[in-house]
């Protein structure tokens, strides 16, 4: 299943986040309030448009995800352009920047490094040692094997969806915190989740960590040493070249 | 997604006689024709309206990208998301050629068609090489896709960056009048559909079924799949420049947007599922629907975008294999329906 109104949950989370904060909420319960919002968020894509999807298979099942959640991505965007259509959500973590290692870096970026990488260590323990987590990877890998001992595949898709919209809104806050998320920012969120999911690896949540960390530093190294644009052809080359000599991810193991 | 439109004609042609051949080839044509004849009718009474000329333009030139991206996604299984990207290849390497360099315009197109059916030729044979998934295609033509998007706008001194760049040659010849244009880019879309009912009649056609229906099953029997993938891909790459060039000589402006991945692979994407995948006329019918709509959308203003959102999401609820396979089935009950009471 392939979800293209990602970028769209996490765009959606930002300007409530923004909302609540000019409403005079204070940043702590509004960064709450926008991950509620994305799960709230992921949680009805699962009860509506995305029950017809389940009941088909393969390919046909990919076709479809993508056909609606793309409509989905529409409507949101419009109506986010139409109400909003100014609104961006930019979180300026207080206090000048830190030295590491004697090189200075952002506060905001810390944060969020922070953030991220504690998450990450929380889906981590959580698909690898909990029997929940491992009860959704038995659906990813094989529905119809998981329903045989006992897990609904419903509940867990469900579950997943739930999941990923609190993660779209998790980003949303914290790029946030290195550059304003504004509603023009869906479509780029989703695609670069995509290309960094498949350069990781699908459902491989340690090889999602690497793939970021590597193509970041491929990015800021090109964009450091040559123009912006070449940059950013060699970031995505280097996407290409590892999706092609590694199609089942950084570290998939070939079937 | 299987050939559901041409059973009709599909059973005629395995017993096929050559006397039964020959009519086949009539059976081919008729569809084709009128659907030239009644396409030919449009400019009647749209063309006071240099607007609405320009949208059918844009119309016929979404049915040229659909009817290839079709001969790429719907034959052979290949999700290619760089269909703006090889027309792209094709519209700003024909306007450089052209405008730049100072070749003839007719030349500057062939070359620059020549040039896009290469680069989807290539990514296709790397994806086939590499024995790629339907999504792992889509990623990393989406990948070519970008990359294509910023050379466009790094390389402004040649493409004028964001803003795009116009194109002088053949300004004050026919490509640039009212009606001619959309008579040329009409006999591309009868020239491409003719082709692809001629390709699906031949070998490469039965190819193409069998590696679509079941892709081991086609190596099995004997079918090089990585060859035909990379074949369809060629012809698909081909219909794509060339559609894409031509129309950038008729716009006679273009930009990074005109051949935008949101601007047109998304809207072919959604044109081609609406249609039918793998139909012969299913690119005809999704591009026409979506393009009226679009038009009819102007009037929500600026909550268009919803409107079409909301419409998309109907119209696959509804119908998830698309138009003409869904009407077709039904016409299939209704017929069975009528012989069971005779």
């Amino acid at each position: 299943m392939l979800n293209l109104g990602y970028g769209q949950i996490a765009v959606t989370s930002a300007i409530a986040v923004a909302l609540a904060m000019e409403a005079g909420i204070p940043i702590l319960p509004a960064a709450a309030l926008g991950l509620l919002i994305g799960g709230l968020f992921g949680l009805f894509l699962d009860l509506t448009i995305l029950r017809p999807v389940y009941r088909l298979r393969g390919e046909a099942r990919v076709l479809l995800s993508l056909l609606l959640t793309l409509g989905v991505s529409f409507i949101v965007d419009g109506f986010l352009n139409w109400r909003f259509p100014l609104k961006t959500l930019n979180l300026h973590i207080g206090g000048g920047a830190v030295e590491i290692l004697g090189v200075p870096m952002r506060r905001g970026s810390l944060v969020a490094s922070a953030i991220t990488l504690a998450t990450f260590a929380g889906l981590f323990v959580f698909f690898g040692r909990t029997s929940l987590g491992r009860a959704i990877r038995s659906v990813i890998e094989d529905e119809e094997g998981a329903r045989l001992i006992g897990i609904d595949p419903k509940k867990m898709l469900r579950l997943i969806l739930v999941l990923s919209g609190v993660l779209a809104a998790l980003v949303a806050v914290t790029r946030s915190m290195v550059a304003p998320v504004d509603t023009k920012s869906g479509l780029s969120i989703t695609v670069f989740a995509l290309i960094v999911t498949v350069v990781g690896g699908l459902g491989n949540v340690v090889g999602a960590l690497l793939a970021g960390i590597i193509l970041g530093i491929v990015n800021v190294i090109a964009a450091d040493f040559i123009g912006s644009y070449i940059s950013l052809i060699i970031l995505l080359v280097a996407a290409a070249v590892t999706i092609l000599i590694r199609p089942a991810g950084l570290l998939g193991v070939k079937e | 997604m299987s050939e559901q439109l041409t059973s009709g004609t599909g059973t005629s042609m395995i017993g096929g006689t050559e006397a039964r051949s020959s009519r086949s080839i009539l059976v081919l044509l008729m569809p084709i024709a009128m659907v030239g004849v009644a396409l030919a009718l449009v400019p009647l009474w749209l063309s006071d309206s240099r607007v609405l000329m320009g949208v059918a333009v844009l119309g016929l030139t979404f049915i040229c990208y659909t009817i290839g991206f079709n001969v790429i996604f719907g034959s052979t299984g290949q999700l290619f998301l760089c269909v703006g990207a090889l027309a792209g290849v094709g519209g700003f390497g024909a306007a450089i050629l052209a405008d730049n360099v100072g070749w003839p315009i007719v030349v500057s197109i062939l070359v620059a068609t020549f040039a896009a059916t290469l680069t989807g030729g290539l990514l296709s044979y790397v994806a086939v090489r590499r024995s790629l998934g339907v999504i792992f295609t889509g990623i990393v033509t989406l990948i070519f896709s970008l990359s294509f998007d910023a050379l466009l706008l790094g390389l402004s001194h040649l493409t004028g960056g964001d803003t795009g760049r116009s194109i002088h040659s053949g300004a004050d010849t026919f490509l640039r009048a009212q009606v001619p244009p959309y008579y040329l880019m009409l006999a591309l879309v009868l020239f491409f559909l003719l082709i692809h009912a001629l390709l699906r009649r031949s070998h490469i056609g039965w190819a193409f079924r069998a590696l679509r229906d079941d892709e081991v099953a086609a190596e099995l029997a004997g079918v090089d799949v990585a060859r035909y993938r990379v074949y369809g891909a060629l012809i698909g790459a081909a219909m794509l420049g060339l559609a894409g060039s031509t129309y950038a000589f008729t716009e006679g402006r273009i930009s990074p947007t005109t051949f935008g991945f949101g601007e047109v692979d998304v809207v072919v994407l959604v044109m081609l599922a609406f249609g039918g995948i793998g139909t012969l006329f299913g690119p005809i019918v999704g591009a026409i629907t979506f393009t009226i709509i679009d038009e009819v959308l102007i009037d929500f203003g600026q909550l268009r975008q919803v409107a079409y959102g909301i419409l998309i999401i109907v119209l696959f609820l509804w119908m998830p294999r698309g138009l003409i396979p869904t009407v077709a089935s039904i016409w299939r009950r209704v017929r069975r329906l009528v012989e069971v009471k005779e």
